[in-house]
């Protein structure tokens, strides 16, 4: 297996069993590798845009997506685990990475009113909400954060 | 991309912020981009869509135009 390759899979199978993002520290003994390979393969996985590291501190992860690697708007929960995303499409992402159902706490963005979304056996529970796109596609990765 | 409760809240968080209302998709366009990119992620092989296969998925959902093509320079 290709080292990006054993990176990127360590680093989801490790946020799908703890939750949490690992750091390149952690990867790095994991994978019995150094932190400074492990971070410049954190850089090509976010050139071919499947990692954010955390913008000025190249051993943490921003995000993983679907998943989050900080606490934000849209929490998870899928059986007795709690992951944070990154918006309403990476929250129900969770729920198809993962292959499970999903109960996510949201809100509304401009009111806060809370929305609970569900996705209950493979499909998601009727619900009005309305998901706005303010970035066009062609954008989206000049500040996925914001995006 | 945000949430709202409905049409209405994104007239207002547009009109608070000043900025012009763009595409908004329902709950089942939503679980389709998010099978369609996420399904595959825990696996070896897993990779986001290549900007091609992106127009083709949107295109399936209704999704068309330069707002949706990642290759566009112009939108509306």
């Amino acid at each position: 297996m290709e080292f990006d390759t054993a990176v990127k899979l360590n680093i989801y199978e490790t946020i799908a069993e703890t939750t949490k993002a690992p750091t390149s520290a952690e990867v790095a003994r994991a994978l019995d590798a150094s932190v400074e390979e492990v971070e410049a393969a954190f850089a090509r996985l976010h050139k071919k845009r499947l990692l954010v590291p955390e913008p000025g501190n190249p051993s943490h992860i921003r995000m993983a997506p679907p998943f989050a690697g900080i606490e934000t708007a849209f929490l998870v929960k899928v059986r007795d685990k709690s992951y944070y995303a990154n918006c309403a499409w990476d929250a129900l992402g969770i729920s198809a990475a993962l292959h499970d159902d999903t109960v996510v706490a949201a809100s509304d963005g401009y009111s806060g009113e809370p929305i609970i979304l569900e996705v209950k056996n493979g499909s998601p529970v009727p619900q009005e909400c309305a998901i706005h796109f303010a970035v066009p596609a062609a954008r989206w990765w000049d500040d996925i954060i914001y995006t | 991309m945000l949430l709202f409760r409905s049409e209405e809240t994104v007239t207002q968080w547009c009109e608070a912020r000043s900025v012009p209302k763009r595409p908004i998709i329902n709950l089942e366009q939503l679980w389709h981009l998010s099978v369609t990119w996420y399904e595959n992620r825990l696996t070896v092989d897993s990779r986001r869509p290549a900007p091609d296969e992106m127009v083709a998925i949107f295109a399936r959902i209704g999704l068309t135009g330069p707002f949706w093509d990642p290759k566009a320079d112009q939108w509306s």
